[in-house]
Parts: structure tokens; sequence; C-alpha cells
């Protein structure tokens, strides 16, 4: 008998807590038309925002703010749309979040701002930029599109993205490339590690680099690739059986490697100061 | 004192002449003796004078009594035309323009630093001999091995191989275990610079609870600025590692683009 008071205290403290939260969440929905090729750019100083694809003609933005203690602003100008949450006086970090689940046009180009995050995109073909302090950042199955981030600490994360222009750099967060293929691919980190999955697609130039963070990437057996990697004062290690290629620096045992794969159709650098290079195949 | 001076003053001297009729610093001074030698600005001075007094005069003569005012604002307010505003508090924005503008110029502070890394990257710094001397590859004589740094003396010749580099060893690996010397050390762990303190400064006053992840994230990036130019310092023609010193700089820069994007 006791045993059931206490469970339902429990419970009615519990269902009280929710119901104090939900009455503190408020949510709004703003609805845009939009042309082809429209522009969005959402900026939060506090939260989180996620993005999918919705209809060609039409940008749906969800608020979700924690308290009164922010607003959200709006603005559409022709085929741009700029939202942008600003905190009220007495915001903190937990008062002042405002977090924001959008549908847009696949073919929209899209602008993403947060300190604390995550930031989130995917299905998406359009330019995507993304920028947070510590805001985890996580992109997925994205085509054709120039992806760039940074970030201070946060973590970088692609997943499936084809024929990118990208270009990722963190001060100390860790890049995860898995699935990432294009023409041009940067990734630059000082104390993050980096970690590359995939086979580096064909007629691409790649370089990985970081200062301390180790820099490890798994390919397939089939990987058509030039690789050329070097640690100015860490370890490098390779697995991979390579045919030696021509370079204008000697190769030194240990802390370099250069050679290719296949017909070396893409370019491979991997730079480090002192972390260590790991190149496995899978 | 020139005429554009006087188009720029003329306002403030105008107003203060007409609000009370006195001199009010010395400017003034400049300012009568310009209009003594030209006749434009005197002429210009004459009229908007005239203008002043003959605007006031009119002022007087047409303005209504106040009770005027308060008696219309009365019959409306009874007939519930108007109301007494309400006291609901409005908001307030924390981000401010102004203060927006002030953090501006972490910006050109973030162009100087990939300015200096492309300097550097573009510029040898080092002394010709210098240059010599790291081609000839033999810094052997101040070289100790890193993995027992805390080692310590000893003569038994194991020891004393154990810290004297390998002859197979490159130069890139007995710069990894050539330990800093105290001036180094204290470069790798000195304070931020000027700028950067600037920047810090900054960080506490508009976001003080970022201001250590600042401090920290800054502290790590100059500490790669100095190893890599210590090392470049000991191999001034690896390009790798010029390449990189300018990578890391980019990363400073970036530091403050995202501190100048985020803090408000």
């Amino acid at each position: 008998m006791e045993r059931l008071q206490q469970t339902t205290v429990v419970t009615i403290v519990l269902a009280s807590c929710l119901v104090t939260a939900a009455i503190a969440e408020s949510r709004k929905e703003y609805r845009f038309n939009v042309g082809p090729n429209s522009n969005i750019s959402v900026d939060t100083q506090y939260g989180a925002i996620s993005v999918k694809p919705g209809t060609s003609s039409q940008v749906v933005v969800t608020a979700i703010s924690q308290s009164d203690k922010t607003e959200v602003d709006n603005q559409q100008s022709g085929n741009r749309i700029e939202i942008a949450s600003h905190l009220l006086s007495g915001a903190d970090q937990q008062s002042g979040r405002v977090d924001y689940e959008l549908l847009i046009p696949s073919d929209a180009t899209l602008s993403l701002r947060s300190s604390t995050g995550p930031l989130s995109a995917e299905g998406l073909q359009g330019d995507l930029t993304f920028e947070g302090t510590d805001a985890a950042v996580n992109v997925r199955n994205v085509n054709n599109g120039h992806v760039h981030v940074r970030t201070m600490r946060g973590p970088i994360t692609l997943t499936d993205v084809r024929n990118g222009h990208i270009e990722l750099s963190s001060i100390s967060g860790a890049l995860t490339l898995k699935s990432v293929t294009g023409p041009f691919v940067r990734a630059t980190s000082g104390s993050g590690r980096i970690f590359y999955d995939g086979d580096f697609g064909s007629g691409g130039d790649y370089k990985l680099s970081t200062h301390t963070g180790d820099i490890e990437a798994v390919v397939p057996a089939d990987t058509s690739a030039g690789f050329s990697a070097h640690s100015l004062l860490g370890k490098v290690h390779n697995e991979l059986d390579l045919m030696p290629q021509h370079q204008r620096y000697p190769s030194e045992e240990g802390r370099s490697f250069f050679g290719s794969k296949g017909k070396a159709s893409s370019k491979v650098v991997l730079h480090s100061f002192s972390g260590k290079i790991r190149l496995k195949q899978r | 004192m020139n005429c554009s001076d006087v188009d720029r003053i003329l306002p403030e001297i105008i107003d203060s002449k007409a609000r009370d009729g006195a001199p009010i610093n010395d400017l003034d001074f400049e300012f009568q003796a310009h209009l003594r030698n030209c006749l434009h600005c005197s002429e210009l001075v004459s009229d908007l004078k005239l203008i002043a007094s003959e605007a006031r005069q009119l002022s007087d003569a047409e303005e209504p009594s106040p009770n005027v005012w308060l008696r219309i604002a009365a019959e409306l307010r009874s007939e519930g035309l108007i109301r007494e505003p309400e006291l609901v508090s409005r908001p307030v924005m924390v981000r401010a323009q102004r203060g927006l503008w002030k953090a501006f110029w972490l910006a050109p502070v973030a162009v100087a630093i990939l300015a200096a890394g492309s300097y550097f990257l573009t510029h040898r710094t080092t002394p010709p001999a210098m240059q010599k001397s790291a081609k000839s590859v033999d810094p052997e004589p101040q070289i100790q091995v890193a993995e027992q740094p805390a080692a310590p003396p000893t003569s038994t010749p194991a020891a004393q191989k154990s810290t004297t580099p390998s002859r197979n060893q490159t130069p890139h690996v007995r710069a990894l275990q050539a330990p800093p010397d105290d001036s180094e050390q204290a470069k790798l762990s000195a304070p931020p610079a000027t700028d950067d303190q600037r920047f810090l400064s900054e960080v506490s006053s508009r976001a003080p609870t970022m201001r250590a992840t600042y401090e920290n994230e800054l502290r790590a990036v100059n500490r790669e600025i100095q190893e890599t130019r210590e090392y470049l310092r000991r191999y001034p023609e690896d390009m790798d590692a010029r390449q990189h010193l300018l990578e890391v700089y980019q990363q400073k820069a970036m530091l403050y683009q995202i501190a100048l994007d985020r803090i408000q």
C-alpha cells in the first residue's frame, strides 16, 4: 500500500514537470512561398536546427521556444528568407534556447548558425553553410552542392555526400566523413581526429589535415587514388599495396609515404604536424 | 578654420547662440575670425541667424497656450477617443547594433592574422646562415632523446647511447625528440599577445561564460603556431610546414571570425 502511494506521488510529480515543460515550450510555424533556388538562413544563439526536404515551392519553419525570453524574427525578401532568434533580457542558455525544424525545397541554398547546435540537414542538393561554436554538425545524403562547415569545438559528420565541393574546418572538433566524394574536399582540424571511410570517388582533390589530431582513412580494395601522406613529427602507417610514384620530396621512413592505387583518378593528401596518419584497407 | 569646417560646426554654433548667446569655446573664436575674412560664410551665417530669429518669434506668436492642449486632451479622454498608454513592459533586445559594431574590430584582426600567415609563408625569415645549417642536417649536438627526458644524467655507455640520436634517424625524427629549451618552452606557454588579450576582454564583456572556452582554444591555436614556427626555424625549406603554418593561421582567423559571429 505504501509503495502504491509512493508510485502515485512520483507519477504526479513527473506529470507536473511534463505539463510545466509543455506550457513553457511554445511552437510557432511559419510558411513562406518561394521559387526555385531559394536562399534560406537560420540563426539561433542556443538551440538545434534540423532541415529536411519538403515541397518545391514552400518553406515551413517550426520554431520551438523554451521560454518567453526569446523572440523569433522572420523576414522574406523575394526568394530569400531570414530566420533569427534573439535573446531578451535575462535569457540564458536554457531559457534562450530556440529549436528549429525546417522543411525546404531540396534545391535551396541553406545557411545555419548556432552556438550549441546540433545542426543537421539531409536529402538536400543546394549549397549548405553551417557554423557553430560547440554545435555538432551532421549532414547526410546530400548531392551536388557545396558544403561548408566550420566549428570551434563541435564535431562534424558527413555521411553519403556525393559530388560536393566540401570544406570542413574545426579548431578542435573531430571530423568524420563516410562515403563522401567530390571534386574538391578539404577537412582541417587542429586537435580533432579526422576519419574518412570511402573510396575517394573519381577525379577528386582531397586533403585531410590536422595539427595534433590523428588521421585515419579506410578505403575499399578497388579505390583509385594517388596518396601522399606526411606527418612532420608524427608517424604514418600504410596497409595498402601502393605503386610507387614520383614525388618532389623523398619519402621519410615512418613519417611519410607516397603511392598510387588503381588508376589514381583522385588525388589524396593526408597531412599532419604531429598526429598519426593511418591508411587502411576495408 | 576653412569654409568646410564652418559648414560642419555651424548648426552647433547657431544653436548655442540661439540658446544663451554666449560663445561656446575656443572654436567660436576661430569661427568668428573666419567670418571676418570670408564673405560667403559671413552672409550664410547672417541668413541663418535671421531665419532662426524669425522662427522663434513666429513660434511665440502662433503657439497656443499649453492649457488649450490639456483641455482638448481631457475632452478626448472623456469621450474614450484616447487612452492612457498601457504599462506593459516591452521586451528589451539584448542584441544591440552599437555593440555589434564595436566587435567589428575583430574582423580586421582576423584579416591581419591571415596576412601574417601569408607573409610568413612567402618570405623567409630565417637568416641565410641558419638556412645553410639546416640544409647541412647536423643539429645533433643540441639533441636529446625525448623518450627519457627526465632520466638523470648517467655515465654508463648504455645511458649515453640513449641520449644520443641514432645515425639513421632523420632530421625530423630528431626534431621530434629534441625537447624545446627554456626560452622555447616559455614561448610555447606564453600568454596571448595584445590583440588576443583585447579579443578575450571583448569576449569577457559580451559572453563571460564563453571566456574560458575561447581562451583555451586561442591558447591551443597559438601553441600550434609557435610549434610550427619553431619547426620552420629548424627546417626553413620544408614546404609542407610552410603550408601548415598558413593553415594554422587560418584556424586562428576562423576562431576570431566565429567569435565575431557568435558573441552578441
